[in-house]
């Protein structure tokens, strides 16, 4: 080889190494996170959310790439379940307090948030970082969430010579008049048999028997088939004996209820706050269920006062969703901290401004506000002011136990069953319960 | 010894050729069915099954016998016998009745029968559930109607736990039948012409062919029509599902719904769901076997 050839030879090696060293050592490692995502695309805010959360967290972060599965409904939840069965649960995942998350709480499969939250947990209301379903906080709520609200057709109830009932008697009144004016009294989309507990009978028992009551239930110290839950159970059932619900709410789908309350089939509509969001304007065509302006005229409160109840004018609330991250990544590595980085980002004050103007959720954050609110968006903002909350059963009781209790309700809807008939089952599903 | 080579070579290249399709079969077949059969046995209570934290054991028939117990798992099964009831007994004679009437030219427009009969079974499951769930909603079409013949009229079709499941089986009448009409409209066509007209010639009413020439000569394709609705009224799921959910209080569920919200919905229990799939697949066997007796005993009179 002559000197000449060894040196050109040199040469193309060196090109070759520095060619090579962009793609290696000297440029920054790209982390790639898998998330599984909670995402109705038919929502009115389901474009911004794109745009303004997850786009833009990858255009400010070119350092994360991000692998997003966005499913909706039941996909997302057998989803979940498969994950975890199969021990690949995603990096970061959108997750409930308890309810349909409790595998991965239960299981330990998400990491405790705390640490890495440290002082920053200042920035939150206290209730949006209670203890969850494992017993810590398995994921960052982005909102806080009630789960009983009325929504309440002023005008409609104007038209009508009605005015806002203040008692259960009131609420009763209105039956008949209602009834000749061909209208339904209280709209509820109970197709599905966990509504019905979640929207209205969490409430109910909250009032009746108390927080402190359904501690008790739940440590096994009084029974469900104790006066304070069965009279939480027959006053559900005076309920439709009343006339207040009728048994069709039992075949209206959830999906179908505010569409039916817009368009006036009556004055009140019981469901969780998050559904003041189908209301709302959608900016990719401008198109709102109830018009702004109509807006005005929609009151947010919760159900009137119940004869015997032991705390009056409250909801049932719960710690919102939010993000958990797998408890597999590896303490310290770079998964890890750009999985903290995203959920900083999905439960920041920007974010959750946006979701509070969408009608997603309402901030878990202290002190978030914006002046681009619709009436109605407002008004839900205004609600948390007003209200305090007691317990969400299913988000405090085990699921084994919410079954009965949530077809139970159905059955007591229907006719099918007594008060006494479900407690009995209740407490029957709660002792195979312990016994595990 | 070259012979014995080459039965070895033999065996070897048709080994070689049925592999893949064995070892598919065993992926996507027999794997899942043993597994599933384990899992019936087993206490898994969700997280990772192979190398979790979690130890899974076996348990023996627990699961079966809770199924047993529960009140939803007989409701479930009550309905599926409806739905077996209607498809034998609904959908295959009217599909009969329909294919016959056209294929007698009883009736004129032929094509355009044909295909409005046919049209339903073209459309996704899940459509239809939620179009007919739309029509029979309280605030829906149907009780327009009613509403229009009798003011104030209530709706309580599918809130009436006695009631919940006849518009199911409605629907699936009308959506199932194209089907059977078509098996039916193809097999009538095959029939010589010339064997019903020599029994015309003979002095045969109309009744008297469709009952001596016409039925026997269809009797192993209502037999095959059979087996067709039973197994696809076991795996009822789509429409119901879309349609009412198994509700209300579970009064409109099947056992492939049951299975579905025990594996899924609330506290997700795998093991008790495959517990319900194993005996979905041996009440098939049953059924099958029993609609091969009947096979046996009134069917092969094609000839």
């Amino acid at each position: 080889m002559t000197f000449r050839k060894s040196k050109m030879l040199m040469v193309l090696l060196v090109v070759l190494v520095i060619s090579l060293l962009p793609m290696g050592t000297l440029a920054a490692k790209k982390v790639t996170l898998r998330v599984l995502n909670y995402f109705d695309a038919s929502s009115p805010g389901a474009s911004r959310e794109l745009t303004e959360v997850w786009e833009a967290f990858e255009k400010n972060n070119p350092d994360i790439k991000i692998v997003r599965e966005d499913l909706f409904g039941e996909p997302f939840h057998h989803k979940t379940e498969s994950y975890a069965a199969a021990g690949r649960l995603p990096d970061v995942i959108y997750m409930w307090p308890g309810g349909r998350s409790t595998t991965l709480h239960t299981k330990k499969l998400v990491k405790d948030l705390t640490p890495f939250l440290g002082e920053k947990r200042n920035e939150f209301s206290e209730a949006a970082l209670r203890p969850q379903a494992g017993g810590y906080l398995g994921e960052l709520p982005i909102g806080l969430t009630a789960t009983h609200v009325m929504f309440v057709n002023t005008e409609l109830l104007e038209e009508l010579n009605l005015k806002m009932p203040k008692t259960y008697q009131d609420l009763k009144d209105m039956v008949a008049p209602l009834k000749a004016a061909g209208k339904d009294v209280v709209l509820v989309g109970a197709q599905d048999d966990w509504v019905m507990q979640s929207v209205l009978f969490s409430m109910i028992s909250g009032r009746i028997a108390g927080d402190a009551k359904v501690d008790q239930f739940i440590a096994g110290k009084v029974k469900f088939t104790d006066k304070e839950f069965v009279d939480a159970l027959k006053f559900y059932q005076q309920l439709f004996t009343d006339g207040v619900l009728n048994r069709n709410v039992m075949q209206t789908p959830y999906g179908e209820v505010a569409a039916l309350f817009a368009a006036g089939k009556a004055p009140f509509m019981i469901d969780g706050d998050w559904k003041a969001g189908a209301f709302l304007t959608d900016p990719t065509t401008g198109q709102a269920l109830i018009s702004p302006e109509k807006q005005k005229k929609i009151v947010i409160t919760v159900f009137p006062a119940i004869s015997g109840e032991v705390v009056s004018g409250t909801t049932s609330s719960v710690p919102g969703v939010g993000f958990g991250m797998s408890a597999k990544l590896k303490a310290g590595s770079a998964e890890e901290k750009a999985a903290w980085r995203l959920i900083e980002w999905l439960t920041s004050e920007e974010v959750q401004k946006l979701r509070m103007e969408t009608g997603a959720a309402f901030p878990s954050r202290k002190g978030v506000t914006s002046d681009q609110l619709e009436p109605l968006a407002q008004e839900r903002g205004l609600f948390y002011g007003r209200v305090n909350g007691t317990y969400v059963l299913d988000d405090q009781i085990a699921t084994d136990i919410c079954i009965p209790i949530n077809i139970g309700l159905q059955e007591i809807g229907l006719g099918l069953a007594t008060p006494e008939q479900v407690a009995k089952r209740v407490q029957a599903a709660y002792d195979t319960w312990a016994k595990k | 010894m070259k012979q014995y080579q080459a039965k070895k070579e033999e065996r070897r290249a048709y080994l070689f050729l049925v592999l893949p399709a064995v070892l598919l079969y065993f992926a996507v077949m027999a794997f899942p069915m043993v597994f599933s059969i384990w899992m019936s046995v087993s206490d898994y209570s969700g997280g990772q099954i192979f190398g979790g934290s979690t130890p899974i054991n076996f348990i023996g028939f627990n699961n079966y016998a809770r199924m047993w117990k529960d009140q939803y798992f007989w409701i479930s099964l009550k309905n599926n016998l409806y739905i077996v009831l209607i498809s034998v007994f609904g959908q295959i004679p009217l599909g009969f009745v329909l294919a016959y009437a056209l294929h007698r030219n009883q009736v004129r427009n032929k094509g355009f029968f044909q295909t409005v009969i046919y049209l339903p079974c073209v459309i996704s499951s899940v459509i239809v559930g939620i179009l007919w769930q739309t029509i029979f909603s309280p605030y829906g079409p149907f009780t327009e109607l009613m509403r229009h013949f009798k003011p104030g009229w209530e709706n309580s079709l599918l809130s009436n736990p006695r009631t919940a499941i006849i518009p199911v089986l409605l629907v699936m009448l009308w959506y199932y039948t194209g089907t059977y009409f078509i098996i039916f409209l193809a097999n009538l066509q095959k029939i010589n012409p010339e064997v019903i007209e020599a029994a015309k010639i003979d002095g045969a009413s109309e009744w008297q062919s469709l009952r001596y020439v016409i039925l026997p000569a269809l009797s192993g394709v209502i037999v095959t029509s059979s087996i067709l609705a039973i197994s696809g009224s076991l795996k009822s799921f789509g429409l119901i599902f879309a349609m009412t959910g198994g509700n209300p209080a579970r009064r409109t569920s099947v056992l492939a719904l049951y299975m579905y919200d025990t594996a899924f919905r609330g506290a997700p229990n795998y093991p008790m769901a495959n517990a319900v799939s194993t005996f979905m697949v041996v009440f098939s066997f049953l059924l099958i076997i029993i609609t091969k007796l009947a096979e046996k005993r009134f069917g092969g009179r094609e000839e």
